[in-house]
Order: C-alpha cells, then sequence, then structure tokens
C-alpha cells in the first residue's frame, strides 16, 4: 500500500516538474517565434514596399496598394508594441495578420509595374512626336505666312502712288 | 515698319511657337528642379490645436487625446514610424545636429504609408498608473499608451527652477531608407512636457 502511494506521489512530482519545465521552454520558445515572426513581417514589408515604390517610380497609380500597406504598418507597429510589452502571442498574432494583408501586394505591384512601364513608353512617343510635329508644323507655317504675307507686301508696295512731301 | 522689321518680328513669332511645341517633349528628356523634399511632424492638443497640452499629470489619470500628424513632401510614397518615447529632464533628447535619435528605448510605435503630399494623424492617449514619491524623487513604474502598458521604471528629481517633478513624452519620426533598407531617423521630433503631481 506504502509502495503504491509511493508511487502515485511520484507520478504527481513527475507531472508537476514536467509541466513547469514544458511552460518555461513553451514561454521561451513563444518569445523567439513573436521576435522572428515580427522580423518575417518586417522583411515581407520592406519587400512590398519596395516593389510599391518601382511601380510608382514606373509611374503607376500606387493609392490602393498604400492603403493595403498602411494595414499591414499598422499590424507590424501593433506586433512590435506586443512584443515590447511581453505579449507575444499577440505578437505572433499581428505579425501573421500584417503578412496576411501583404498577400499578393508584389505581384500586384509587378503588374502594375509593367503597366505603367508600357503606358510610359507609349506616352513619350506620343509625346516626342507630337513635339516633333507641332515644330515642323509651327517652322512651315511660319514659312509659309511668311511668303504669303512678302508677296502682299510687295504688291502693296509696287501699287502705292510716290508723293510728293511738302517742305 | 519696313520689310526687314517685319521678317525679324516672324522669326521671333516661329521661334516661340517652336519652343512652345518644343517643351512637352524636353520634359520628357530634361527633369526640371524640383522643390525642397522634407517630412512635417507636429503635435496637436485635444482640441485638434497647438494648445490644451497635457502637463499636470497624477497617477492613474487618462491624459489626452493628443494628435501627432505626419505629412510627406518627399516627392514620392514614404514608410514612415513614429516612435514614442519617455524620460525624465536629465535624459537625452535626440541630437537634431548629430541626426541621431535618442537611445532610449522605444514604448509604443505607429507605422504608416504616405503617399506624396499626404497627412496622416494618429491619436495617443496616455496615463502614468504607477508612480511613488520619495523625499524629492518620483518614480514612474508603468506609463500606459493606447492601452498598452509599458514598464518604464524611471525616476525624476525634483526641478528647483521650474518646480517640478519634470518628465517627457516624445515621438521621433524615422522613415524606411530604400537604400539602406531600414528605417532611419528622420531627424523630425515632437515633446510633450510632464509634470507628475501628487494630488
Amino acid at each position: 500500500m506504502s509502495g503504491l502511494r509511493l508511487v502515485a506521489v511520484l507520478c504527481v512530482l513527475f507531472v508537476l516538474v514536467s509541466s513547469v519545465f514544458v511552460l518555461g521552454v513553451t514561454a521561451s520558445a513563444t518569445e523567439s517565434e513573436a521576435v522572428s515572426a515580427v522580423e518575417g513581417a518586417e522583411a515581407a514589408v520592406a519587400e512590398a514596399f519596395g516593389a510599391v515604390l518601382e511601380a510608382e517610380r514606373a509611374g503607376g497609380n500606387v493609392s490602393e496598394l498604400l492603403d493595403r500597406l498602411d494595414v499591414a504598418a499598422a499590424y507590424l507597429a501593433t506586433a512590435k508594441v506586443c512584443v515590447r510589452t511581453g505579449d507575444f502571442a499577440g505578437a505572433v498574432g499581428n505579425a501573421g495578420l500584417c503578412v496576411e494583408a501583404l498577400e499578393g501586394l508584389v505581384k500586384d505591384a509587378a503588374a502594375l509595374r509593367d503597366t505603367a512601364a508600357r503606358a510610359s513608353v507609349q506616352r513619350l512617343w506620343i509625346t516626342t512626336s507630337g513635339s516633333v510635329v507641332g515644330v515642323v508644323i509651327v517652322v512651315c507655317g511660319s514659312f509659309l505666312s511668311w511668303r504669303w504675307f512678302k508677296q502682299r507686301y510687295s504688291k502693296r508696295a509696287l501699287t502705292m502712288k510716290p508723293e510728293v512731301a511738302d517742305e | 515698319m519696313t520689310l526687314e522689321g517685319y521678317r525679324t518680328l516672324f522669326l521671333v513669332g516661329g521661334l516661340i511657337l517652336g519652343l512652345v511645341a518644343l517643351i512637352p517633349g524636353l520634359s520628357v528628356v530634361f527633369s526640371f528642379p524640383e522643390g525642397e523634399r522634407f517630412s512635417e511632424l507636429w503635435l496637436l492638443g485635444s482640441e485638434h490645436m497647438a494648445e490644451g497640452y497635457p502637463f499636470n499629470v497624477r497617477a492613474g489619470e487618462m491624459q489626452g487625446p493628443v494628435y501627432v500628424g505626419i505629412c510627406n513632401h518627399m516627392g514620392d510614397s514614404q514608410y514612415y514610424v513614429v516612435q514614442v518615447k519617455f524620460r525624465n529632464w536629465t535624459q537625452l533628447l535626440p541630437n537634431g545636429t548629430m541626426t541621431l535619435a535618442s537611445p532610449l528605448p522605444t514604448l509604443h510605435e505607429f507605422g504608416f504609408f504616405l503617399a506624396d503630399g499626404e497627412t496622416k494623424e494618429v491619436q495617443m492617449g496616455f496615463a502614468i498608473v504607477d508612480a511613488a514619491f520619495e523625499g524629492n524623487v518620483s518614480v514612474v513604474a508603468k506609463i500606459l499608451i493606447n492601452n498598452h502598458s509599458f514598464p518604464v521604471d524611471l525616476s525624476s528629481r525634483w526641478n528647483v527652477e521650474k518646480q517640478g517633478f519634470y518628465y517627457q513624452l516624445f515621438f521621433e519620426l524615422w522613415r524606411y531608407d530604400s537604400m539602406m533598407q531600414s528605417l532611419r531617423f528622420h531627424n523630425r521630433f515632437v515633446t510633450l512636457w510632464l509634470n507628475m503631481t501628487r494630488t
């Protein structure tokens, strides 16, 4: 009987000790998990922002993409705050939401960049050729109108009657 | 006017019209000078004015809201982070001449993306939740910012000159540098003086 009691006490002790050990490991794992989740989210935001900047520089309208980035940035900031306050589960959750908010954003930004680049090349051609055509029209127009004016001026000069001015 | 005079008039007129026609084409090749690039950072009181800031604070009393505003004039989209820090009146503020952020730990932070010319304002409420006084020293153990509690453990001696236990909440503006691929202190900060009172 006393042997059974001893086994039971040992079992309880084992469960208690192991639970404390497991909890300790879980807590430290959660902290490192939170930090790495935040780092992952930061990298995702940086990558997405780089893609959006490329699209913007290509001349694309990135306001919709910026709105999505803004949502992600808010989650990332909250995740960092959670790490500082010791709410590691909150940090992991917010970092996850941040990455979720960025889903497909890099692809969308790349597509927008390509579209904007094509439109930009088209715009460049239209502007340049428009300018060249404009200059040609101005040069020809000026030359023709000058010739017409010169003829008219000469005609008028020839038909003029000489007058003697009073002295 | 003589024929020579008219010819000069036609030449000058044609040249001006030609240049006008060339401007769109030139703007593609040459970039025209841009204005100064900068970011604005401001702090407003509870009435959205540059007044009515919290000053005399007591432990457990909610303060604010105060509004932190940012406007982007950098010429393209920016990723900004506002870091909220807390100090006593003897600790270091950011160094504006050397573009150095304060070495104090960041408590709260806000992150957002702004297009060129866009403005954003964030609201912030705070409370000193755990403070104690001992002779001519006050100690703030915790500060609550937008419902997040931050341990600070910061003491402040009685300021004889200004008659108070002075602390300061300050807001640093950081900007993502796409060349360096990291957040950098943008050399802008705003501060809020707080006088910790017993009653």
